[in-house]
């Protein structure tokens, strides 16, 4: 949807209403225009964050898994994910357009690259967290190098790496919004198509932020059901 | 450093901090490289095996535990059988059985480690050491964190438990007392991990090879050799046993002829009920009831060490000593452990040396 027609439809609409007229909150205009609007750039705004968080997650996860075993490579990939994590995200969409294209693809990348650095130190640090003493007995049992990285200290890691991934998604949902300058859509394309009609700013930015609790929800959920031993320390 | 434990037996490798103890344990299943020398298990070098299938052959317990936060007690138990592929049934049969030899209940099974005592911890420690039924078992401080009370009854159990299984086991610990209480075999390491002596508690109490040996066994080793000897080792004194209704002249002949000042009255099953008074000899027929409770009675199996502690407990100098059935067979006064201490002589040690074994 082009910024005209934005423009074009708020103009039908200011000529009919009052409430909408005065750029106002008005609840029958939300309940016409919500499903025609809103839906299509709320899942693609999902879609975002989704394959950002999913991609940033398997890259970080496994750099995270190889600088367990070579502690020297800590430090640099810190560094590398770090400095991409510090360049601002729209200069990121703007370096990255003539290279891989106006779109979704861009929008991707840019925001993967914004997961990496709290991905990555959360399973580092999380992996570092198994106790010396559960490590000691897992090999003095036969266990091999790889079944004590799997079966004891990526599960224990679990409770730090889903804490990387909340931030990590809560965080994505935010920059997403800002994909539509990558040409890639969202919510963040209604929220700047018209930032003085309080009714757009309104549903889209609230939309934004309910997709981040309801996601950090879903994660809390799924954290909490894959690592019962953590809630059964109360107990 | 060069020795043999015979299987079956419980070897303790005992020493001051930074002796190596621990690392020449953790040599045996390699958990610390080896760079000279062998260990032969079986008369097989541990250098010829992969580690982790050596590993889950042997069984490991450290004094942290170890256990998995993240599993629950019957996981735990489980990791060595899964490792090994058991089937599911069987891994579930002896997770009950583990836990019922442990005596921990049942519903254990389900819960998580933060969720149990720390005795309870350290028994699912011992019983998933032990679940794939290892013929050696590596043991390092494993009562190490626990208070002293909890701690001799976990002892006495492993040393029940161990009654049965017979495993071989290196077991470490920087307590000498914990090491003459559970060792069939004392390795006594110096600093370097020099061996310093290695011989069986008894003969470690009796004749340390040097002045690092004596120091560390402690000046009161002749005390610590009440552990060895039980009740039934030593020459009881003879009792003068009279029962309700015998003549009271005879009961006076007895005393005459025994180490007692006042006889001992017993049922008809011989179990003790009292030491008769003077005042008790006064009619023709010996009473019903006596003056004085016979406390404390002492099992003829308990160690010289707690039957000494009964007695000072009750307060008295002699008590009766009563066999399996609880019937009296003899005296056992404080006289008699005082002269055992002062004692030196061979058929003492040749008596250590045989109870030894069993303490």
């Amino acid at each position: 949807m082009s910024w005209l027609e934005v423009f074009a439809q708020v103009e039908i609409h200011r000529r009919t209403d009052t409430c909408v007229n005065q750029n106002g909150f008005c609840p029958d205009w939300i309940v016409n225009n919500f499903s025609d609007r809103y839906v299509d750039p709320l899942f693609r705004h999902l879609e975002l964050v989704l394959v950002s968080v999913a991609a940033g997650f398997v890259i970080a996860f496994a750099l995270g898994i190889v600088a367990h075993r070579r502690r020297w490579l800590v430090g640099p990939i810190v560094g590398v994910t770090g400095v991409l994590y510090t360049i601002p995200s729209v200069a990121a969409f703007l370096l990255l357009i003539p290279i891989t294209g106006f779109g979704l693809i861009t929008a991707v990348i840019a925001l993967t690259a914004y997961t990496l650095l709290i991905i990555f130190r959360n399973v580092v640090d999380g992996l570092n967290a198994t106790p010396d003493e559960a490590r000691d007995a897992a090999r003095g049992m036969g266990l091999t190098d790889n079944q004590v990285l799997w079966r004891v200290e990526v599960p224990l890691a679990l409770p730090e790496i889903f804490a990387g991934l909340r931030i990590a998604t809560t965080t994505t949902v935010g920059l997403a919004a800002l994909a539509f300058f990558a040409g890639a859509g969202g919510l963040g394309g209604l929220i700047f198509g018209d930032l003085v009609f309080k009714s757009n700013v309104v549903v889209a930015g609230g939309l934004c932020i309910l997709m981040a609790f309801a996601l950090d929800g879903l994660l809390l959920i799924a954290q909490r059901l894959l690592t019962p031993w953590v809630r059964a320390r109360q107990a | 450093m060069s020795f043999e434990v015979p299987a079956g037996d419980i070897c303790v490798l005992v020493g001051p901090s930074g002796c190596g103890k621990t690392t020449a344990m953790r040599m045996v299943n390699r958990m610390v490289s080896i760079t000279a020398g062998d260990i032969l298990l079986d008369g097989r070098s541990v250098m010829d095996r992969k580690p982790h299938e050596l590993r889950r052959e042997i069984g490991y317990a450290i004094q942290q535990i170890g256990l998995f936060p993240h599993e629950t007690v019957a996981d735990n138990i489980a990791t060595v059988p899964k490792l090994l592929g058991w089937p599911k049934e069987r891994i579930r049969a002896r997770v009950a059985e583990l836990l019922d030899t442990a005596s921990l209940p049942q519903e254990l099974a389900g819960r998580y480690p933060a969720q149990l005592s720390g005795g309870q911890r350290q028994r699912v420690g011992v019983a998933r050491a032990v679940a794939a039924d290892p013929s050696i078992m590596l043991m390092d401080e494993p009562f190490g964190a626990i208070d002293p009370i909890t701690r001799d009854r976990v002892q006495n159990e492993f040393l029940r438990l161990q009654g049965q299984l017979r495993k071989t086991v290196v077991f470490v610990t920087h307590d000498i007392d914990e090491a003459i209480k559970m060792g069939d075999r004392i390795a006594v390491l110096k600093q370097g991990g020099v061996l310093a002596q290695y011989a069986t508690p008894a003969e470690l109490l009796l004749s340390p090879a040097d002045d690092f040996v004596e120091d560390f066994v402690g000046a009161d080793r002749a005390l610590k050799r009440l552990a060895l000897l039980r009740v039934r080792d030593v020459d009881l004194w003879k009792a003068p046993r009279v029962r309700p209704g015998d003549a009271t002249a005879q009961a006076r002949a007895q005393i005459a002829e025994s180490d007692l000042p006042y006889p001992l009255l017993i049922d008809s099953d011989g179990k003790p009920l009292g030491w008769l008074s003077e005042r008790d000899l006064a009619a023709e027929r010996v009473p019903e009831r006596a003056d004085t409770a016979a406390t404390p009675v002492l099992d003829q199996d308990s160690v010289l060490r707690s039957a000494l502690a009964e007695l000072l407990e009750e307060d008295t100098q002699y008590g009766p000593v009563v066999d399996a059935r609880g019937s009296v067979i003899g005296v056992l006064s404080v006289e008699l452990i005082s002269q055992f201490l002062a004692s030196k002589d061979t058929r003492e040690m040749d008596a250590v040396e045989r109870a030894g074994v069993e303490a």
